[in-house]
């Protein structure tokens, strides 16, 4: 099959199931077609890091974490359906410590860890990833205090912003915007009422 | 330079290290335990496999300074007297090594293994053998001695 | 009724014997210098090696317990199990009585003390198996002598000597009187019915060793005074040393000193990690000759297959015309990229040159051929160099080349110091001697359902196919055949790589047969079958290969492996391939999971004469399979500006476990010579995988890696 015929409908018929699902459940959160501007941007700020791959990376949707700009697999997933965290043999970190080892290449922040399969982000869209993070089924019952202090306090999440070296020695890629306008960002966003725009 | 007190295999060792150095050095260099390997440096290969409080980890990453305290196990202490560990038996039994520069490294994270999951199931098995990279590829075998050793631990 | 092609005489001519042991004993060896025809090559052009002889040792104590020096380097292939046990089993020594040890390198008395070509067991069978049954024939006549009645009245069996009024005697009582009885001019080698320990499965003799973490190899070498070292190297071929600063080097404690040599830079430190520490502290500029990327090889090799400037290796009849008469011609073009070796024990070597002596110890596959190279760096005679070999972490070709080692004599040269050079991972993978990226062109002629021409072009990086490859199938099976070579000269460095050159012309060949096939309409097995039947065995002295080996081989590997019967959503794919004198025919399993495919079951036939010890021989096949499984599938090194894109395990990606097929191994029962088993399991997987996609997928799999051609993200065929 061609795959850009693939790569087309793919996002579209995704974005109408979210769409339904949004609509389906009271209580969540219902994408709206017109918002202010200064929400939109904060809005497309703070997902241009939670959607990079930096943050996907170890929010697979197959067990197995992710690494690299391109998402390519990294041995050691979780194991099974035994499990919720990381493989029992080999903890994830049990190779990330609390912080990066640049001699060895190896990127650290405190209790690093694969997401719960709840969370799982890879091939999900922008606003499907935003509805998931809110969604308290998906999210650990977190609210929304929970969900800011997590995004712009916890040390894993901003160890995207400091990623450090790769083993070669060149700089592991960071998000497209700076820490400190993705901690704004996410702020006015959920001051706002952390409305997730629609694509 | 720093001195540490490490616990490994059960004996208390003075040494003297710099801060950063990876455990895995210190065994081999410090205190010649060479059964530990050094494969890749990075903790992707899992030939430095050793246990900290019976839990499988990298030497490799592992900074002396954060050790004190800790029961270190490394493939010459797996044994008990003379009587070799039910993996180390069923590795012989399988003949599992080519070049085997790996097995100690794949033998200190079946063990680790088998002490959380004692029956494992064959998928089990491949998925929680498969941070431990063979170049040689003795894989079926070793996923054998895990089966055998499990039977007979 | 399948004879043997090739035979080895032997001689006599070269034995040697030592009655003057410390301690008492027999020290026997023989020369292997009539044991190889002219026709033995080594398995890549290796300059200043000698090839031609070949011995081994053996030393009976007065206790009757055996000591067998093992010559040659063992890399993980067994050789130091099973070559013992063929002096052991005309010896007729108990095994459990039988201790293995490491012989060092001995130019005067052993050579050919290399690793490579899966050529040791080949090689040893003959002159082994004599050098037990000459010693077992000079026991008995020292026990005959004693009892004072003929040799021939008295048998020897599992070390003990016995004479026809019942008596006995140990081969330890009579050692002594043995050793001083001429070498008898031959003795009579066992019937291989009668064999007690060739054919049973002997355990690794290292296996203890191994599982208990004592220590083996090289990096586990120690000796007073020993210094480490880290060298940095030029990051990219291509690249020369224009200046560097050490000062924060020399802050790192532990950091005795730094050595500038040729275009490198030696850290020298009190321990491992001080001298990779302070090699990361070095800053250096490099000046830039030519850097070559990947792209770049891949415009030389497309050029060199459209252009016309070619090495003919094997023509037979007239390929044009047959073109020209065709019904109609296929041709396809297979690229396989550079590939490194990652041994996973990284090169490393211990030297200590002092004014007297120069002392060697590591992992090396060609020691004979590395001592002459240190030898001729230095200045000094070979004859002053002590080299010691260790158990190593696998080689897989990486080890024929002494790099490592020349640098640690040069080092301690320089620095006064006995010292182990260490390569980090990044090193290794970084400095290596890779499989070349090769392109292949193959294009056949079909005719009346027939395959009328086939014409291959090898496009190679720096040297093309040695040996008798282009005289390996399907040479001799069609009657207008032409191979031509054509190579680009670059300067990354390139060499043998488990079974070089086959290790990637076998997938090109068994895809394209499977191409031949479906345009034919025939079953792939079929044509392999149809087209053996024009073989004559013997015919041709240049084609090695047996059609009758070959057949039976292909036969045993698509009964056991249900060729043409799979289960429902099971794809099969079907290899087989003569190499390094063994031939091989595998059956592949996959199944598609969300698209993409998963390795179940490899079947595997292997016809390697007699199986000396099979559980050894097993572990050969299981290994080879899987390395040709997940080098073909995943098996990718590119460069950018001379600089490998990849340096280590979390760029470069070798096959684990849980991607691992089971192997199932039936070996070709007969009584002929044995031959190597360490490289030939490895060519006919990749074509046999491919060959599975294909089925699987309806997509050629034309270039390697495989994961390539799948989208990892939706795990679909890439269209």
């Amino acid at each position: 099959m061609d795959r850009s015929y693939l790569v087309f409908f793919i996002p579209v018929l995704l974005v109408a199931t979210a769409w339904m699902s949004f609509n389906g459940n009271a209580g969540e959160y219902v994408p709206v077609t017109e918002m202010n501007t200064q929400d939109t941007d904060a809005y497309h700020t703070m997902m241009s890091v939670i959607s990079h791959p930096r943050c996907v990376n170890c929010h697979p949707n197959d067990n197995i974490p992710k690494r690299g700009m391109e998402g390519t697999p990294h041995p050691f997933g979780r194991d099974g359906e035994t499990s919720d965290l990381s493989f029992d043999v080999l903890l994830c970190a049990s190779c990330h410590k609390e912080e990066n080892d640049d001699f060895a290449g190896q990127p650290g922040a405190p209790h690093w860890d694969l997401a719960p399969r709840s969370m799982a982000w890879e091939g999900l869209s922008k606003a499907e990833i935003a509805a998931s993070m809110l969604n308290p089924k998906n999210n650990g019952n977190r609210s929304h205090e929970d969900i800011l202090k997590h995004l712009t306090e916890d040390e894993l999440v901003l160890w995207a912003f400091e990623p450090g070296l790769h083993p070669d020695g060149t700089p592991r890629e960071k998000p497209p915007v700076s820490e400190d306008d993705f901690i704004a960002a996410v702020k006015i966003w959920f001051a706002n009422g952390a409305v997730i725009p629609q694509e | 330079m720093v001195s540490y007190t490490l616990k490994v295999n059960g004996k208390e060792r003075q040494i003297s290290a710099d801060e950063d150095t990876p455990l895995l050095w210190i065994l081999r260099d410090e205190l010649n335990l060479v059964g530990t390997k050094f494969g890749c440096g990075i903790g992707q290969c899992g030939a430095c496999t050793v246990h900290i409080n019976g839990q499988a980890n990298r030497s490799c990453l592992l900074k002396a300074a954060a050790l004190e305290g800790m029961e270190i196990t490394t493939i010459e202490g797996l044994a008990t007297d003379d009587t070799l560990h039910p993996v180390q038996e069923a590795w012989k039994e399988h003949d599992v090594p080519q070049c085997g520069y790996c097995q100690a490294g794949q033998i200190m994270t079946a063990a680790s293994f088998l002490a959380e999951n004692p029956a494992p199931s064959g998928d089990e098995i491949r998925q929680a053998m498969h941070g431990n990279i063979c170049r040689c590829a003795a894989y079926n075998r070793i996923e054998k001695a895990v089966a055998t050793a499990a039977k007979n631990g | 009724m399948i004879e043997e092609r090739k035979k080895f005489t032997f001689s006599r001519r070269g034995f040697i014997r030592t009655s003057a042991l410390a301690g008492g004993g027999i020290l026997l060896g023989v020369n292997f210098l009539n044991a190889c025809k002219e026709s033995a090559q080594p398995p890549v052009n290796i300059a200043n090696l000698n090839f031609k002889e070949f011995n081994a040792f053996i030393k009976i104590a007065e206790n009757g317990y055996v000591t067998i020096f093992s010559p040659n380097p063992e890399i993980g292939q067994g050789v130091k199990t099973s070559m013992p046990m063929l002096i052991a089993e005309e010896l007729d020594v108990p095994w459990e009585h039988v201790t293995v040890e490491q012989a060092g390198l001995d130019t005067e008395n052993f050579t050919r003390q290399v690793a490579g070509g899966s050529q040791s067991i080949r090689h040893g069978w003959e002159p082994l198996r004599q050098t037990g049954a000459i010693a077992k024939q000079m026991l008995i006549q020292a026990a005959a002598a004693r009892w004072e009645v003929e040799p021939y009245t008295c048998t020897a069996s599992n070390g003990v000597i016995t004479n026809q009024a019942g008596k006995q005697l140990g081969y330890g009582d009579v050692v002594n009187d043995a050793a001083l009885l001429p070498v008898p001019e031959n003795a009579v080698l066992k019937d291989p019915k009668d064999f007690k320990i060739i054919g049973k499965d002997a355990i690794n003799v290292d296996v203890h060793k191994i599982v208990t973490g004592q220590p083996l190899y090289g990096l586990d070498y120690t000796a007073p005074g020993m210094k480490y070292a880290s060298v940095l190297r030029p990051p990219a071929f291509g690249q020369t040393l224009k200046s560097f600063d050490a000062s924060e080097a020399k802050k790192v404690g532990g950091v005795i000193d730094v050595l500038k040599f040729g275009d490198k830079v030696a850290v020298i430190a009190n321990n491992t990690w001080a001298a990779m520490k302070g090699k990361h502290k070095l800053t250096a500029q490099w000046n830039d000759t030519t850097l070559e990327s990947t792209e770049d090889h891949d415009a030389k090799l497309n050029a060199i297959l459209n252009g016309s400037k070619f090495e003919v290796r094997r023509e037979d009849g007239n390929v044009n015309s047959a073109f020209s008469e065709a019904d109609s011609v296929i041709e396809r073009t297979y690229e396989s990229p550079f590939l490194p070796h990652n041994c996973m024990e990284p090169m490393n070597f211990y030297a200590n040159v002092t004014a007297e002596r120069i002392h060697l110890v590591g992992p090396i596959q060609t020691p004979a051929g590395t001592a002459k190279r240190i030898a001729h760096v230095l200045e000094r005679d070979e004859k002053e160099i002590d080299l010691e070999m260790t158990r190593m972490g696998g080689g897989f070709g990486r080890r024929l080349y002494g790099d490592f080692a020349e640098e640690a004599a040069l080092i301690s040269n320089g620095a006064k110091l006995p010292i182990k050079v260490v390569f980090s991972r990044e090193d290794d993978m970084a400095a290596g001697t890779y499989r070349p990226a090769i392109k292949y062109r193959i294009k056949a002629a079909l005719k009346d359902g027939k395959v009328t021409a086939y014409h291959l072009k090898e496009a190679a990086i720096n040297s093309n196919m040695y040996g008798l490859i282009p005289h390996f199938f399907p040479a001799g099976a069609i009657k207008n055949y032409k191979v031509e070579t054509g190579n680009y000269q670059s300067n990354i460095t390139t060499g043998a790589w488990r079974a070089p050159y086959t290790n990637f012309l076998a997938f090109a060949e068994q895809s394209f047969f499977d191409e031949i096939a479906k345009e034919l309409a025939i079953d792939p097995v079929k044509l392999r079958m149809d087209l053996l039947d024009n073989v004559n065995d013997g015919e041709d002295e240049r084609i090695e290969y047996s059609a009758a080996r070959m057949k039976e081989t292909i036969k045993l590997a698509a009964e056991k492996g249900n060729w043409g019967k799979a289960a429902e959503n099971v794809y099969q794919g079907f290899a087989a391939y003569y190499s390094h004198n063994t031939h091989v025919a595998e059956v592949v399993d996959i199944t598609l999971q969300n698209g993409f495919p998963k390795v179940e079951k490899v079947t595997v036939a292997v016809d390697c004469g007699i199986v000396v010890n099979p559980t050894g021989a097993i572990n050969q096949v299981e290994g080879g399979v899987i390395d040709g499984i997940g080098h073909a599938m995943y098996g990718n090194f590119a460069f950018d500006n001379g600089k490998p894109k990849a340096t280590n395990f979390d760029a470069y990606r070798l096959i684990r476990m849980n991607e691992t097929p089971k192997v199932e191994t039936y070996f070709v029962e007969n009584n002929l010579s044995p031959t190597g088993l360490g490289e030939p399991g490895l060519p006919p997987a990749g074509g046999a995988l491919a060959n599975a996609i294909t089925a699987a997928t309806g997509k050629r799999m034309l270039t390697q890696p495989f994961i390539e051609h799948f989208n990892t993200d939706t795990r679909e065929v890439r269209g």
